[in-house]
């Protein structure tokens, strides 16, 4: 049984940076670093009830959008038939093992089939499962080289392209990749970070009251599991609906008012390339889409940028750590 | 062997027993010297649980197929169908995993068993399988800090810990020597089982009242944890305590009977290497007794809370004779990603830096190949055989020819030899360049502790290189040694590669495979030759003989002050005769990751 998103105990930016890329799932996921036994791993694993339905074409195993990408057996349906029958599917946590294999990663020869009937045929890996939902990766500064190599690939892509042992075949393979790291155990590789869209840091609560909280709630959890998820379940349903709200609000909250100040903010960062620039964007307007705005306020530009650039922020030498928010707030100041 | 004959060690019987109790106490972990009957004490808790537990021994040889579960090679070929084979977690779901030094295992095999321990179910995506199966297990294991640590992120997993040291009451010696001869103690251990039993059945109706809690919180507060699990685990076991002894209630008293347990090994003091490694080591070596006492706070301090403090000067040795000075260790910084090209050699290696190919059965899968060895990649023979079946006209089983074998390719990381070849000479001295040197060193040891590299280091100074410290696995040990460096004299370079050849071919010699990362840290103003040769041609002679041998990758840290009058820029051409990668102590700090996460200060 998994514990309730709603009943973790503050650890606000991250839980509201797993939200932000449920309601647009474009933000490009989300890094969490952070210190040992801090519920990132349960986070991330009990987002899985609050997530919203999506409509997928029927029946197929690579989740196809009926309106987007498809894949290629999705393709070849759509001549024959005119037209891609629906069907509406919950979006899932799919998670990437520790010791996964590239061949259940990428997907490849279906063996029982080949061998009864002498045909080749694709049997879909966990890209095709992840597409169009949350892939997550714990230790993601522990995964193998090689994994990483395939991962930067098909994110970079959004398709999986497989040629193997006699097989081509291409899906959409468009996830929300989601990692979790304790720093103290090696970093990441560049390319890696950047992907993300969002980083946070978390650290364990030091205030006493809260912390008594957690445990109260962990030892209502362990004496009646049952009854603890039932009397979260109003909380639980509450915060489902107010995303499906926001996913349908996001699209027509007004960003040409602040395209201006996300490029200055970014400029005075000098920060590279437009990802940033895009990452912050999508943010913001997903910040105010949550909180019931009709437009991005200053409060979202301060709250998306600490999300969005904390990652990409070059450190001159002998700068520490902790002159990043400084340097953001500065920028934000000049405003 | 039954758990109540079992003398003395009080604390680990009790964290066994909590665990028999309620799994979610999240195992136990045995540290102590060896011969002190840690495993013993764990091979006798099958006698307080129910008859036919399961009880699993992980062999350190472990792979991760036969841990999480692989492809069973004759029901698949007899069926076509793909048929799971079922590995370790599977046998010890319901029972006891028993890992007798963890220490030694890789990091991914440890991290592997404590994430399926702590979700109680295994996920096997591999070699075409994708299955899911319950694996909730009782996990006990012990390790002996000497030979090896485990990383702070892995001891926090532990649910409880317990100290195992040699028994000093001489009455309980007695015992175990007449035990040891054999005294014929019930198998199984009736009233503890049936005790265990109750309490198991209690456990559910244990209440914990709200002004306890908050004493959890504050204990685990008191005592600086980071993160939550203290105050979690500390939650369960003393729940399982009360339950233990028949009560429906917490008391104040079962906490503080458990809390030792609980936090032995998640005091922030103990990151990162444990203090037990530190004593073993000062009795290891007598002619250093003499010594004045070291600051150990300062050397024991996580990386992230020495920047106080590091203007302190060390306590010198002895009394250094004139001109020569000792300087401190300057700021520490995480350093860049260090890559280094994976080479085609096969070979049995632990570590985290750089990919290797492996010989033995360790290491994981990688891909399949055509070229033959030890293992066959079943899924994929069966792929390339596949689609023939029909023309082959498979009757009973699938027909493989000699042309459709694939064979496995596996690779694992492992750690190199790391040799710090450092300049003691007196230009070092200059504008205290050692200082922010110091620095750049200890920064690349916190790097070398992280990939698990062995480290060594070599000074030259005056007129000849000397090795100050032996490659060793204590990268404790060699942060001590980098303190006590002092400065003074000429340059002998040449000295220095010289002598850092000479350790490489000696190494070399008792492990061939050996892969060498050397740290050159020097200002390259070399001016003493060990012949009658000039400095710099004797530099290119040995470095000639450097770049010949195979295996070594070379890092120059360049020290002089740049864009000064009197930069020479001399370390360039080291490096350049070196083939080595080269780095001024700037250049080395890395500009991701940088600390992104603020740790609170304590």
């Amino acid at each position: 049984m998994i514990f309730p998103f709603t009943s973790i105990v503050d650890q606000e930016e991250m839980k509201t940076a797993l939200i932000l890329n449920v309601i647009d799932p474009s933000i490009g996921g989300l890094l969490i670093m952070g210190e040992k036994g801090t519920a990132k791993s349960t986070a991330v694993r009990a987002l899985a009830e609050l997530l919203p339905e999506l409509e997928s074409v029927k029946d197929c195993v690579f989740n196809c959008d009926p309106v987007g990408d498809l894949c290629t057996e999705c393709k070849e349906q759509l001549p024959d038939h005119g037209h891609l029958h629906r069907e509406k599917r919950k979006m899932r946590v799919v998670e990437l093992p520790l010791g996964v294999t590239e061949d259940r990663l990428v997907g490849t020869l279906d063996i029982e089939h080949a061998i009864r009937r002498g045909e080749k045929r694709f049997e879909p890996g966990i890209l095709a499962d992840a597409n169009r939902n949350f892939l997550y990766v714990d230790e993601v500064n522990l995964l193998e080289d090689h994994i990483v190599d395939l991962l930067l690939d098909s994110a970079a892509m959004g398709v999986n392209i497989v040629e193997r042992e006699g097989i081509s075949f291409v899906h959409p393979a468009r996830f929300i990749l989601v990692g979790t790291m304790n720093p103290e155990e090696g970093d990441l590789r560049p390319q890696l970070l950047d992907r993300f869209g969002l980083c946070v840091g978390v650290t364990g609560v030091r205030d006493r009251e809260l912390r008594v909280e957690i445990l109260r709630r962990k030892a209502a959890f362990d004496n009646d599991p049952d009854a603890f998820l039932a009397s979260w379940a109003e909380e639980q349903q509450k915060l489902a609906q107010k995303i499906i709200g926001a996913r349908l609000k996001v699209g027509s909250i007004r960003v040409d008012d602040v395209l201006e100040k996300i490029v200055s903010i970014t400029a005075l960062l000098n920060l590279d390339g437009h990802r940033a620039d895009i990452v912050m964007m999508k943010t913001a307007r997903a910040l105010a889409a949550f909180r019931g705005l009709i437009e991005i306020g200053q409060d979202e530009i301060k709250d998306a940028s600490w999300l969005a650039l904390r990652h990409r922020l070059k450190r001159l030498p002998f700068e520490e750590a902790g002159a990043d928010r400084e340097k953001v707030t500065a920028a934000l100041a000049q405003l | 062997m039954s758990c109540s004959a079992f003398i003395g060690h009080d604390d680990a019987k009790l964290a066994l027993l909590l665990n028999a109790i309620d799994s979610r106490c999240g195992g136990v972990l045995f540290v102590g010297e060896k011969g002190c009957g840690k495993s013993t004490l764990a091979r006798s808790l099958p006698s307080i649980l129910p008859a036919g537990t399961p009880f699993i021994e992980l062999p350190l040889n472990v792979t991760e197929d036969a841990l999480l579960g692989t492809i069973a090679i004759e029901d698949t070929l007899k069926t076509g169908k793909r048929v799971f084979q079922k590995g370790i977690f599977a046998r010890a779901h319901g029972g006891v995993l028993f890992i007798d030094d963890v220490n030694l295992l890789s990091t991914e095999i440890v991290s592997l068993v404590l994430e399926v321990q702590s979700r109680g179910e295994n996920i096997v995506e591999r070699e075409g399988l994708a299955i899911r199966h319950p694996a909730s297990f009782i996990l006990v294991a012990s390790m002996y800090p000497r030979e090896g640590e485990l990383s702070p992120h892995l001891l926090d997993r532990f649910g409880l810990c317990a100290g195992f040291e040699r028994l000093e009451n001489s009455e309980q010696r007695i015992s175990v020597m007449r035990f040891a001869l054999g005294d014929g103690s019930p198998i199984t251990d009736k009233k503890l089982y049936e005790q265990t039993e109750q309490a198991r059945s209690l456990l559910r109706h244990v209440s914990i009242r709200d002004r306890l809690l908050e004493y959890i919180a504050d204990i685990c507060l008191m005592y600086h944890v980071s993160g939550h699990r203290a105050d979690l685990y500390l939650l369960a076991a003393a729940r399982a305590q009360a339950a233990l002894h028949g009560s429906r209630e917490v008391t104040r008293e079962d906490i503080d009977s458990v809390a030792p347990l609980v936090l032995m090994h998640r005091r922030r003091e103990l990151q990162p290497p444990p203090p037990l490694q530190e004593q073993d080591e000062e009795r290891e070596q007598p002619d250093q007794q003499h010594e004045p006492p070291r600051d150990t706070k300062q050397e024991q301090k996580p990386p992230d809370q020495d920047k106080d403090q590091k203007e302190l000067p060390p306590k010198p040795r002895e009394l250094p004779p004139q001109k020569e000075e000792i300087f401190a260790v300057g700021k520490t910084f995480k350093i860049k990603r260090l890559v280094f090209r994976k080479d085609r050699i096969e070979r049995s290696a632990t570590g985290r830096r750089t990919r290797t190919r492996t010989k033995n059965r360790g290491g994981r899968y990688v891909k399949s190949v055509l070229r033959a060895s030890r293992d066959i990649a079943i899924d994929a023979t069966l792929r390339a055989a596949a689609p023939f079946q029909r023309v082959r006209n498979r009757q009973d089983v699938v027909m493989i020819d000699d042309e459709d074998f694939r064979y496995k390719r596996k690779e694992r990381k492992m750690g190199h030899v790391a040799i710090f070849v450092v300049d003691g000479s007196g230009s070092m001295g200059a504008q205290k360049r050692m200082i922010a040197a110091k620095g750049a060193i200890q920064s690349i040891l916190m790097d070398c502790y992280q990939k698990r590299d062995m480290v060594s280091m070599i000074v030259f100074r005056k007129d000849k290189a000397e090795v100050v410290l032996q490659p060793t696995a204590s990268v404790e040990h060699a942060a001590r040694r980098l303190c006590e460096i002092p400065v003074g004299g000429k340059t002998p370079l040449g000295a220095g590669l010289l002598e850092a050849y000479r350790l490489i071919e000696r190494v070399g010699r008792k492990r061939s495979e050996t892969r060498f990362l050397m740290v050159l840290i020097t200002d390259g103003r070399a001016n003493q030759s060990m012949s009658s040769m000039a400095p710099d041609e004797e530099i290119t002679r040995i470095a000639g003989l450097l770049r010949e041998r195979a295996r070594i990758d070379v890092i120059v840290v360049d020290t002089e002050e740049k864009g000064r009058f009197t930069t020479t820029d001399r370390a360039t051409s080291v490096a350049a005769l070196l083939n080595a990668d080269y780095y001024t102590v700037d250049d080395l700090k890395s500009e991701y990751l940088h600390d992104l996460v603020q740790k609170k200060k304590l």
